[in-house]
């Protein structure tokens, strides 16, 4: 019983390396690691948007930083491109 | 996606949404960020948002509307955007385009295929050898 939690224990070790280097790959160091694993991975989500749902709408601020407005504003008419993003 | 706007903008409507810091200093900062000078904390309020939004379309004389997520959010959970992603969205309103996650699927060349397929290709010239000044580009690396 000993020896097969030994080889449960190696096998469940040897996997967690695997994924931490997998992860070592994807993010560039440990340290980008530790923050796409305690910073990223809690914020990104796939979501359950498809093709053909209404879009959503949301209010905006305006770069004055007190003007504000909906996305519904500005559909209609024309389609509209939305880039997400940030500058860091 | 500058380009991309350029070459479409008398065809469809371009909106940027400016959501949460992806790489911020406080955070999980990036050793491009320090290169490229681009040093902020996460913003805990709105204001610090709008500097560092304002901050980005100064350095890169960004042409593209602008609408700032308040700090609540909202727009960056409706549309499961962080850190960026691509959307289209037609005329009546639904959602015609819906890019993958990025920074791994965001593809800016999927919103100029669905562009073109509607208005036709714009063509251009063959690029420039780079340049030591860096392009503008939200969310993608420069």
């Amino acid at each position: 019983m000993t020896h097969i939690w030994k080889w449960t224990i190696a096998v469940f070790v040897v996997l967690l390396l695997a994924a931490f280097l997998v992860l070592c790959k994807m993010a560039g160091s440990p340290k980008d690691v530790y923050g796409m694993v305690r910073y990223a991975f809690p914020h990104m989500h796939r979501g359950t948007l498809k093709v053909g749902d209404d879009a959503p709408d949301a209010r905006l601020v305006a770069l004055d930083g007190s003007d504000r407005f909906h996305i519904r504003e500005r559909t209609g008419g024309r389609p509209l491109v939305m880039i997400f993003g940030s500058y860091t | 996606m500058v380009q991309i706007y350029n070459d479409y903008k008398d065809h469809a409507d371009f909106l940027t949404v400016y959501v949460r810091e992806a790489h911020p200093t406080d955070e999980w900062q990036m050793k491009s960020n320090v290169k490229d000078d681009v040093c902020y904390a996460q913003p805990k309020n709105l204001g610090q948002r709008v500097a560092i939004a304002n901050d980005f379309i100064k350095r890169f004389h960004y042409p593209i509307a602008f609408g700032i997520d308040d700090i609540n959010n909202a727009a960056e959970a409706a549309y499961s955007a962080w850190p960026e992603r691509l959307y289209i969205i037609d005329e009546s309103g639904h959602i015609a385009y819906r890019g993958g996650m990025g920074p791994f699927h965001y593809d800016p060349d999927e919103v100029r295929a669905w562009l073109a397929a509607r208005y036709g290709a714009v063509k251009h010239d063959p690029p420039a050898p780079a340049s030591a000044a860096p392009v503008a580009s939200l969310g993608s690396p420069i």
